[in-house]
């Protein structure tokens, strides 16, 4: 996951490299996002978490889009 | 194998890197457990086979846990006194989330090349209009976790 200062930058990342455009998120989102995907990271009871416990933490994020989905879908 | 002694060396894993802020090498995990460095290759492997962990299987070093990095990168996290390497721009703020830590954070804009700086203060995040790109979708993500 790469860091932006601006749309801007983005844009020409991608134009540069040919890769199309992923999903933008500020960087409160992903403050948001990280505490509460590592906020158990170090303890000994963390044994991963499942697809469906990942798709959770996208869900209280607020993050709902396709891009966010465990499988493609057209 | 035994999955409580997995478990067991995966928090020894991170809990090195708290403190030190590097991987311990297998001979090191060997050496704390009391087994032959073969057997904690082998946990190494299985940790690396469930994406707990994510090996340079060349060396046997540990290159990712997540949130923090084996190698330097141009994402720093300053936090509890120590310089810590993420491995991109969400897992430098995972860092201070899996400490429980304010920090301060050096990185760079993947296309300008400029300096950015930014802190976590009390649970608070200053510098609000950077952004992060995620160039592929969540399905994806463990095609090339390097890339990813």
């Amino acid at each position: 996951m790469l860091l932006f200062q601006s749309e801007e930058w983005i844009d020409k990342w991608c134009k540069r490299n040919n890769l199309a455009r992923g999903e933008v998120l500020t960087i409160q989102q992903v403050w948001e996002l990280s505490k509460l995907w590592y906020h158990n990271r170090l303890s000994l009871e963390y044994h991963g978490r499942s697809i469906e416990q990942a798709q959770e933490i996208f869900n209280r994020a607020g993050l709902v889009s396709k891009f966010w989905y465990a499988v493609s879908q057209t | 194998m035994n999955d409580t002694h997995l478990w067991q060396i995966r928090h020894f894993v991170y809990s090195h890197f708290a403190d030190t802020t590097l991987a311990p090498i297998v001979d090191e995990t060997a050496a704390h457990f009391n087994i032959s460095t073969q057997e904690a290759t082998g946990y190494y492997k299985e940790l690396h086979n469930r994406h707990a962990l994510f090996l340079d299987l060349d060396s046997m070093s540990v290159r990712m846990a997540n949130p923090f990095s084996g190698i330097p990168t141009d994402f720093k996290v300053h936090a509890n006194g120590k310089t810590y390497y993420a491995n991109c721009a969400w897992d430098m703020l995972g860092i201070p989330a899996a400490l429980h830590t304010d920090a301060v954070i050096e990185a760079v804009c993947t296309e300008s090349g400029e300096s950015v700086q930014l802190e976590i203060r009390d649970g608070e995040i200053t510098n609000n209009q950077l952004l992060v790109h995620f160039p592929l979708p969540f399905a994806r993500w463990y095609d090339d976790l390097t890339f990813t």
